[in-house]
């Protein structure tokens, strides 16, 4: 029982303290309530950081639920990033919280419930379970993006996410119940068992139920043609809510599909591959169609998160073709992902801070004569969303184009590398404003806080997760990365 | 034991990074100095003891006998396994002694030579990252790792040489050293890419290497033996690509002094030796090479009994010792070839540091023929220069009498009479130029009025010790003929190719090597050593040698130029009108397309949800298409 109990502690403590956050929001102040989610986060991150590679494959509570929640290192090391993005998210939006009025203790309990349906996502086994688990997390999201009630782009953004989102959410539902309905049962393992056993009738009813549940997957992670509410969402949503979606929770729809992926459909990827590429190339063309076009930074990272999702579904399709790299290559990916994708935003809107400006180009010419050091960050940061060598972002795509050709797949590789070199140019942009241009203002004495020493740290592990080893203890560098990532992606294969 | 190759290398570049950071934070802080005298110190003398320690070690156990550090796995991809990894054999040993010790002592002495400076914590820095870069060269036990070595002793020759950067004579030396350098390393990387192609896969460490040459086809060995002596022809500035050394004088005495004695153009005499075995395969490439030192060694030797700065006069001398150097390890006269770096550590270093000292004696003054007469003023300079320049002239029994015997024989004994030819002649011109230099700063008539600068200890006492090993290191190598066993050759168990000489010629040669530099001593003494005059430049031939052959003019005129010319050309026309041409079509199609997409968002729900249910509807299609193909 109590070990049972322990399995699921991580979990538990993030939805016990959103609930007590609900019950504090009243007499604590703003700064306690942060420290409090930060609290409960932080222990939750603690226990799964020593969790992590030591548990063997498990199921909490098999009487009673089955085999509906899975704990493996795979989905540990995505409670990780879930719990580090939201600590990250809490910690370097402190001084912004403060700085908006419509900010309150809810907030927090949000942002924990959003955790917490993130977590489940990622450990659920189930269809059923899969689909609370990602409700759990986009109502909560829903909330968060029109947090600024009566600002109205912030409204309209919420609007849309949610009528567009509960479309959405019903196919996945229906997807569910074709599933159910051919194989009498939605656990994944039950299913893949059935798969495998191919009677080429029923299996026609397992594959559009897959592709409605593709379908809704595809959607949150803003998959052209499903892309379109990613810029305006993006763009209306406050700046922690963008950073919080862009890092986290992006990373978690990954989590159910490489578990789909691998364990599921493994016999009917051949069909799937073919479907997927065709995604993939629109994604990837029309993300860096929607990023080029931008003015404002918000809705450049906007559009080219929807090019990161493209890199990522190379390395996808590639599973179903044979290729061991593609599912750590994924994994990798994600990583470097989040501490760029995080990293970038964090500066933003520690930036909005001070100015309630929509921050365009334009606003960082000169930055680097008033910030040298946050430009400095940004620019790291840049350089590792566009895959410069010597940074994580080039490794990630390094190994999502080596998975590619390993799986045959050379044009996609070709495409995505022109789709890099079109993407230097609106990142480089950024950089070329802030370092070839003089400053209008002033140089302002900037104070030396906490959020700027995280964002400091976070390019600190972008350069050393580029070319780091194992030389300094407990911060794993490159190749350490890649082992972890192998390792989670290992202990997903195990089960079957 | 393996632990301590780990630190040999990791000591001077963890002080060098502290120094610089050091010097970084606080730039102007002079109560730093003492913290970087001794850290600047203290660095390489510890890796000399561990040096010792190892070599100790080896030398008690068999000839074969290898210490293994590996630190960490770097890379791993396919075939490419590199693992940042030391080895050490007995060559190492000896390159790691010399290296060390001598090290030590250029840098206690540039202690002295540069403390009136202004960057005196960015030169220790800078000292001993060019240290570390040298011991990790040496210690590394793949050639991947010796090539991070090489390019990292580039890079620190070029901060070093271009330390006076306020001058942009000086960043021109540093650069041209560091160009040259990266057109031989072009050729070091390509034969090393070659090799690890023509592996295939069993193995990139020195040991698997050697255990695998012989499976290879001897042409393809050929070339790669070639393009790893282009990047020798670089770092040890041979013929064509010598022409940075010279001009490398720009930076302070101690740099010259570790460049030319302790660490850089060694290192492609060590890459050869360390090659042995491949270099072994293909003798017809080792001929080549002995060749072109001969020619270096003479055409150096010629330059320099022209040249009248006492550091140029140097380093043209360090360029014909080079070429004695290929001249032995291209016979295959490895242990030799190595012998001679080994003792010409010593007097090298110690000419130049004499020349430092006379120079700031003299208020920084380099022209020889305004020198004259500092046999009495500078007493301890005179005696340490004198030996070394005994040294370096091969006069028995100092140490350069033995190794460059020991060349010598070998060529004569495998039958390349030319290349003896030429050796032997420079021999004469060595000691010819040599004696010139110390006949015209000593003994001729002093020009130069006013009060000489007061030397520090840290630059004299170095000398001494120096002038000691220069006398005595010869006699490691005291071959056979002479009574001897060579200790030296017989430790360090290179893979020679070996000739056999009787004693009696080997005599004769060495009576004629004696000879040579006693006739080249007699010319010098007749020509300099009541009065020097600064001869003038009045024929042809002399005028063709003062000029060093105006061989930095061709090369500037054939292929700077030329290449400047092509420069121009692909920028204004193939870059500006061709290639950004295509790109601005390209670009303009591409931006319009964007809009064109960005028109797509509208910002409508219900548009965005009919791209979504189309999305899907194509979806359906195409499943439709593939379940129809089951």
């Amino acid at each position: 029982m109590f070990e049972q109990l322990f399995l699921i502690l991580p979990m538990a403590i993030v939805v016990m303290g959103a609930f007590v956050l609900l019950l504090l929001s009243k007499t604590f102040s703003l700064d306690k309530l942060n420290l409090v989610a930060v609290f409960f986060l932080s222990l939750s991150f603690i226990i799964e950081i020593l969790r992590f590679g030591t548990t063997t494959v498990c199921y909490s509570f098999p009487e009673i639920f089955g085999k509906m929640y899975i704990i493996d290192d795979f989905s540990i090391l995505f409670d990780l990033m879930f719990t580090a993005g939201a600590i990250l998210t809490l910690l370097i939006n402190t001084a912004y919280f403060k700085s908006r009025n419509y900010y309150n203790g809810e907030y927090f309990a949000l942002i924990l419930f959003s955790v917490f349906g993130m977590m489940i996502l990622a450990h659920s086994n189930e269809l059923v379970t899969a689909f609370i688990a990602l409700e759990i997390a986009s109502l909560s999201v829903f909330a968060l993006v029109g947090y600024h009630k009566y600002n109205k782009v912030s409204s309209e953004a919420m609007m849309k996410y949610m009528i567009l989102g509960s479309m959405t959410g019903a196919f996945f539902i229906l997807g569910t119940a074709f599933i159910y309905g051919a194989v009498g049962s939605t656990n994944l393992e039950d299913i893949a068992a059935y798969v495998n056993v191919p009677a080429e009738k029923d299996l026609v009813l397992v594959l559009i139920g897959g592709i409605f549940i593709m379908v809704t997957i595809l959607f949150k992670m803003g998959a052209v043609p499903f892309h379109s509410w990613v810029v305006d969402v993006y763009q209306g949503a406050p700046f922690p809510v963008t950073m919080f979606m862009a890092s986290t929770f992006k990373i978690a729809l990954f989590a159910i599909a490489l578990r789909l992926s691998l364990i599921d459909f493994a016999s009917l990827n051949i069909v799937w591959s073919e479907i997927l590429q065709v995604i993939t190339v629109l994604t990837l063309i029309g993300g860096s169609f929607l990023a080029i076009t931008q003015k404002s930074i918000k809705r450049m990272l906007a559009g080219s998160s929807v090019v990161h999702s493209g890199y990522m579904l190379i390395a996808y399709s590639s599973i179903g073709l044979g290729s061991d790299m593609a599912a750590p290559a994924i994994m990798f990916y994600l990583i470097s992902y989040f501490l760029s994708a995080a990293g970038a935003f964090g500066i933003l809107s520690f930036i909005a801070t001070g100015s309630k400006k929509m921050m365009t180009y334009e606003d960082f010419k000169g930055f680097s004569e008033r910030r040298p050091y946050l430009s400095a960050m940004m620019a790291i940061f840049m350089l590792s969303l566009s895959g410069f060598p010597s940074t994580i972002g080039f490794l990630g795509k390094f190994y999502i184009f080596t998975s590619a050709i390993e799986s045959g797949q050379i044009l996609l590789a070709g495409l995505g590398i022109v789709t890099a070199f079109i993407s230097v140019y609106y990142y480089f942009k950024l950089i070329a404003m802030m370092y070839f241009y003089p400053s209008t203002d002033q140089q302002k004495k900037f104070p030396f806080d906490f959020s700027g020493l995280l964002i400091g740290v976070m390019a600190m592990m972008v350069i050393w997760g580029g070319v780091g080893t194992s030389l300094i203890p407990f911060i794993p560098g490159a190749n350490g990365l890649i082992d972890i990532a192998k390792q989670a992606i290992d202990s997903l294969q195990n089960v079957l | 034991m393996s632990s301590l190759l780990i630190w040999i290398v990791l000591i001077p570049f963890a002080s060098a990074a502290l120094l610089g950071f050091l010097h970084l934070l606080l730039p102007k802080q002079r109560s730093l100095h003492a913290l970087y005298t001794v850290s600047g110190i203290a660095a390489p003398f510890i890796s000399a003891l561990m040096s010792l320690a190892v070599g100790w070690e080896l030398f008690n156990s068999s000839d074969d006998m290898m210490i293994h550090a590996i630190a960490f796995n770097w890379i791993t991809l396919g075939d490419l396994s590199v693992n940042v990894a030391f080895m050490a054999d007995r060559l190492t040993a000896v390159m790691l002694f010399f290296i060390t010790f001598i090290g030590t002592l250029i840098h206690i002495y540039a202690a002295g030579y540069m403390k009136e400076e202004e960057g005196y914590g960015k030169f220790f820095s800078f000292f001993n990252l060019f240290m570390g870069s040298m011991l990790l060269l040496v210690l590394s036990d793949n050639p991947i790792m010796m090539f991070v070595g090489w390019e990292l002793v580039g890079l620190s020759s070029y901060l070093l040489i271009g330390f006076y950067h306020q001058e942009s004579a000086n960043m021109k030396a540093a650069n041209k050293a560091f160009i040259l350098n990266r057109v031989g390393d072009f050729g070091f990387i390509i034969g090393l890419a070659l090799l690890f192609t023509a592996l295939e896969g069993t193995g990139y460490t020195f040991e698997a290497i050697e255990a695998n040459i012989t499976t290879l086809d001897s042409s393809l060995v050929a070339v790669i033996a070639m393009l790893l002596f282009v990047g020798a022809m670089g770092k040890s500035a041979q013929i064509p690509l010598y022409v940075w050394l010279p001009d490398a004088m720009a930076g302070p005495t101690p740099v010259s002094a570790l460049i030319h004695a302790a660490t850089m153009v060694t290192a492609g005499v060590y890459m050869v030796a360390r090659f042995a075995f491949l270099y072994n395969e293909v003798p017809q490439v080792g001929v080549y090479i002995a060749t072109i030192g001969a020619v270096s060694a003479l055409f150096a030797a010629l330059i320099a009994s022209y040249q009248s700065d006492i550091k140029k006069i140097l380093a043209y001398s360090t360029m014909s010792q080079l070429g004695y150097m290929f001249i032995a390890v291209g016979l295959g006269a490895y242990s030799s070839g190595i012998f001679h770096v080994f003792t010409h550590a010593f007097f090298k270093a110690l000419l130049f540091m004499g020349a430092g000292a006379v120079i700031i004696a003299l208020h920084h003054e380099q022209n020889i023929f305004k020198m004259g007469g500092l046999k009495k003023k500078l007493p301890l300079v005179y005696v340490t220069m004198f030996i070394a320049t005994l040294a370096i002239s091969g006069i028995p029994p100092f140490a350069g009498f033995f190794s460059k015997d020991a060349i010598l024989a070998a060529a004569f004994a495998s039958e390349h009479y030319m290349i003896w030819g030429m050796g032997t002649l420079t021999a004469m011109l060595t000691a010819f130029y040599m004696f010139r230099l110390l006949f015209i700063v000593f003994f001729a008539e002093g020009k130069m009025d006013g009060k000489l600068n007061p030397l520090p200890r840290t630059m004299t006492w170095p000398l001494v010790v120096l002038a000691l090993g220069s006398t005595t290191v010869g006699f490691l190598g005291l071959n056979e003929a002479y009574g001897g066993t060579n200790i030296f050759s017989s430790f360090i168990a290179l893979p020679d190719l070996s000739h056999h000489l009787s004693h009696k010629s080997e005599y004769l040669l060495g009576m004629l090597n004696v000879l040579m530099a006693v006739m080249g001593m007699g010319l010098a003494y007749r020509l300099y050593a009541k009065s020097a005059e600064e001869p003038q430049v009045n024929n042809v031939w002399r005028r063709a040698v003062v000029n060093k052959f105006y061989i930095d003019e061709i090369y500037d005129t054939v292929i700077v130029r030329t290449l400047r010319h092509l420069s121009v050309f692909t920028d204004k026309i193939i870059d500006q009108k061709g290639v950004d041409g295509i790109l601005h079509v390209a670009v303009s199609g591409y931006k319009s397309a964007g809009a064109a997409f960005a028109f797509l968002q509208n910002g409508k729900v219900r548009y965005y949800a009919l791209y979504i249910l189309s999305g899907l509807s194509v979806l359906s299609l195409l499943l439709l298409n593939a379940l129809g193909g089951m």
